[in-house]
């Protein structure tokens, strides 16, 4: 039975240019610092795009993670190495310990179950950074991060900065294509449609969900560590448990189980939430609305929609009726 | 009475029935029989209203009612009573039948006395939870229910399935009582049963109609039938 | 001590109030709704300007507050909560989550983003053992119970709730005997809105009132539903006042820890009982 989400077309090396050149083109209509955090946004929302579109788990704390790598960036400048790749590689192998060891539990759960766990641990990670490790994390005020110079790598700068997220970006949606097009790729999507049946081949679904939630996980931690060091400050709002609801906007719009669409739907969300407050006081509300007709009406995302569209097009100049399967088993 | 026209039904992709055609006249008791998944279940979930078809018609007393809601279907008198043999767990069997009644409006005594005099043996389980019977009383107590009101249409998804034979025994007893007061369409594989109380057989196979066998002396033959099961 | 114990069973109280709505809105159409406790929040707003507008008669402005949810909540299941039938689950909770950011952001519009406060209504306390316990604390508790009895009996004894719980074991059943349950079930979700409200009515007095108070008692509630088991009354009711104990206990050792606590025994519960949704 063929699958029905199929990883995006594979556009190969131009499909990086077109990314490349998207966010520089965007840069000079907005700014070069602005444009660096929506591409951040964009590496977690790809995180949680491999969790929710590929997977089919809907989580609504993975803010805990990209928190986490934050902290957890920020305090190894603070407290041990002002080295910046260090510290981003703290900040995703924290984010990725935690994975591991809430995984084996979360990881059991699904649907509800599943998000609201999730959430609860968002809302314990971020009770404990405000409250009881107030010696550590400053608490509410949270901490200035600043990291040291490798090289020429100035992290302060803020084109290098902007250098360096892109090549993060382009690096994770490499990596997240070449997994999704992978057979542990097709292992993933063969779970979201049917884990029963996967079970009943004898694989070990278990490993696999735990895997991506540590993957989705340190993922997360990346963007977080680069939160941090794009704003040389961490408190605790990078843990919010509202801010959840900005990454799964993103995915819905842009079409989950798509990494172009986890792009697509980044940008929007972010140009949504970073421009809109300014014309409408009520953004929020917008929000919810726009939620509510993507969930009515556009289920595939905006982009899914359109893709589906050129489909169709496509479709009428072929020929035929679609073919119907053959009888069900009752 | 009841008229099916080419009819189709698919879930989701995957098609199911494809154009089926039967009719039902009144009075008569028509079985249907056929392998697991020939779409029997299929065609009375569809016929209830439970399943929308992708296509064709169903026409009851002169009336299409293909777009129409079991709940609209109950008060023409079309009666389900589903494979699975659910009852009302946490009631007890006293207020299943109260449930049955509500609908049809009719006093709750007047319903308890109709249904003990089919089935006296339930006036001891009365006050019991439905869902602590045994799969026999369950069906009696399914079929009671499905008496309730005014019936003319009883669609009966397997029940003798899983029985013991002396419960077998008192649903044929039900059944034969029945027999010219309410049409009905019966799912089974029991032939015994089918022999016994079939006015028409219809035999499907893989979604479609294979055969019918609409006169009484033929049903006899159930070595023919047996391949079909 | 004693005073944990009150204060924990009035929490536990208002925890019940609220749950009881979310319980039995999934138990009966498989629909998890994020936007519960929006009612809750209206009908807290809805009290704080009742009461100005009464000039000070709590009781009455509480139980308009209580009804003024009634037709909110109607339309809340009638446009979204009705299409979400037999949809993954989600997409309700994205639906649902969606009319409560746009529900606290019309709260935010109206009353603003400032903490309002309130004071305890009867404000006496009762000499117990030589100790003040506050009246309007116990009374909470005495409500509750009394409404436990109430939906007992309303779940027992009367014909709509018979029905309802003939539907929560076989919904085609009741269907193909005639009665459109989704009726019902419109008044179950109606009555458990406004049970919520009856909750943040009563709780408004003793907490601090802003307009995200609903999520954060909504997290509570979801856990205390979990703990207790979807569309089970009786389950709720014990896990709610249980759920209640355990943060006034905690709050007495770890004055901040209390609703941390809550959800590491919500993950306990669901490492050992996972729920199959």
């Amino acid at each position: 039975m063929p699958l029905k989400n199929a990883p995006a077309k594979d556009y190969g090396a131009i499909g990086f240019l077109v990314i490349a050149s998207g966010f520089l083109l965007i840069t000079p209509i907005l700014s070069t610092h602005r444009v660096t955090d929506f591409m951040i946004f964009c590496i977690f929302a790809m995180s949680f795009d491999l969790l929710y579109g590929y997977m089919g788990r809907l989580s609504f704390g993975h803010m805990l993670f990209l928190g986490t790598g934050a902290y957890g960036a920020g305090l190894f400048i603070k407290y041990i190495n002002g080295n910046p790749l260090l510290a981003i590689l703290v900040g995703i192998a924290v984010a990725g310990l935690l994975g591991m060891l809430l995984g084996l539990i979360i990881v059991r759960t699904t649907g509800a179950c599943f998000a609201l766990i999730n959430l609860a641990f968002n809302h314990i990670g971020f009770f404990l950074v405000l409250s009881p490790l107030r010696e550590i994390t400053r608490g509410e005020d949270g901490f200035g991060v600043s990291a040291s110079k490798l090289g020429f790598l100035n992290l302060g700068s803020r084109p290098i900065m902007f250098g360096f997220v892109l090549l993060c970006l382009l690096l994770v949606f490499y990596f997240l294509k070449r997994l999704i097009s992978s057979p542990y790729g097709i292992m993933i999507r063969s779970i979201k449609e049917d884990e029963t049946r996967v079970r009943f081949l004898g694989y070990n679904t278990y490993l696999y969900k735990w895997l991506t939630f540590v993957l989705a996980g340190s993922i997360a931690g990346l963007a977080g560590a680069l939160t941090a060091l794009n704003y040389n400050y961490v408190n605790p709002n990078a843990m919010d448990v509202n801010s959840n609801v900005g990454v799964v906007f993103a995915c819905l719009i842009g079409g989950a189980g798509n990494l172009y669409g986890a792009l697509i739907g980044g940008v929007t969300y972010m140009i949504i939430s970073n421009f809109l407050p300014i014309y409408i006081h009520r953004w929020e509300m917008f929000l919810g609305f726009s939620l509510l007709i993507i969930t009515f009406r556009f289920r595939k995302g905006v982009w899914g929609y359109f893709q589906g569209v050129w489909e169709n097009i496509v479709k009428k100049k072929v020929i035929g009726k679609p073919i119907e399967e053959g009888v069900a088993d009752l | 009475m009841l008229e099916i026209k080419n009819l189709d039904v698919a879930y989701g992709h995957a098609k199911v029935l494809h154009d089926i055609s039967l009719k039902i006249e009144k009075g008569q008791m028509a079985f249907l029989i056929g392998r697991n998944g020939a779409g029997k279940t299929t065609l009375l979930k569809t016929i209830i209203g439970l399943l929308k078809p992708k296509k064709g018609s169903i026409t009851y007393q002169g009336n299409a009612i293909s777009n129409l809601s079991p709940e609209e279907l109950y008060l023409r008198g079309l009666r389900y009573v589903a494979q699975e043999k659910k009852v009302f767990g946490n009631l007890t069997v006293r207020e299943n039948i109260e449930i049955a009644a509500y609908a049809s409006r009719e006093p709750i005594d007047r319903t308890l006395e109709k249904v003990m005099s089919i089935y006296p043996k339930l006036k001891d389980f009365l006050k019991t939870k439905a869902g602590q019977l045994s799969g026999g009383q369950r069906q009696i107590l399914l079929v009671g229910r499905a008496l309730v009101g005014d019936p003319k249409l009883l669609l009966i998804d397997e029940p003798t399935q899983g029985l013991a034979a002396i419960v077998i025994e008192d649903i044929v007893k039900i059944l034969s009582g029945l027999k010219d007061k309410v049409s009905a369409v019966i799912v089974e594989q029991n032939l015994a049963m089918v022999k016994l109380l079939a006015d028409r057989v219809h035999i499907l196979k893989e979604g479609k109609v294979a055969r019918e066998i609409m006169d009484k002396s033929e049903i006899s033959d159930t070595r023919g039938l047996e391949e079909y099961l | 001590m004693i005073y944990t114990i009150v204060y924990g069973f009035s929490i536990g109280a208002i925890l019940y109030f609220i749950s009881i709505g979310l319980s039995l809105t999934f138990g009966t159409m498989r629909v998890i709704n994020f936007a519960h406790t929006l009612t809750y929040t209206i009908g807290v707003y809805a009290l704080i300007t009742l009461v100005a507008f009464l000039q000070g008669y709590f009781v009455l402005a509480a139980i308009l507050a209580v009804f003024v949810v009634i037709p909110i909540s109607y339309v809340i299941e009638r446009f979204i909560i009705r299409r979400l039938y037999g949809e993954s689950l989600d997409y309700t909770f994205i639906a649902t989550f969606a009319v409560s950011l746009i529900g606290v952001d019309v709260i935010k519009w109206i009353w603003g983003v400032n903490p309002y406060p309130m004071k305890d209504p009867i404000g006496e306390y009762l000499m117990f053992w030589g100790l003040s316990l506050p009246i309007y604390r116990i009374l909470i508790v005495i409500i509750a119970i009394l409404l436990f009895v109430a939906l007992n009996f309303f779940f027992k004894k009367t014909i709509v709730g018979k029905i309802v719980v003939a539907a929560l074991d076989d919904k085609d059943g009741v269907r193909c005997l005639g009665i459109n349950v989704d009726k019902y079930f419109s008044i179950v979700f109606i009555l458990g809105s406004a049970l919520a409200a009856l909750g943040g009515v009563l709780y408004a007095p003793i907490s601090s009132i802003h307009p995200y108070m609903g999520l954060s008692i909504l997290l509570l509630s979801f856990a205390v539903v979990i703990v207790g088991g979807m569309g089970n009354l009786k389950g709720t009711f014990i896990s709610a006042f249980a759920l209640g104990m355990v943060m006034s206990i905690t709050a007495r050792y770890w004055s901040q820890g209390a609703e941390t606590m809550v959800f590491i025994v919500m993950a306990i519960v669901l490492i050992f009982k996972p729920i199959d949704i």
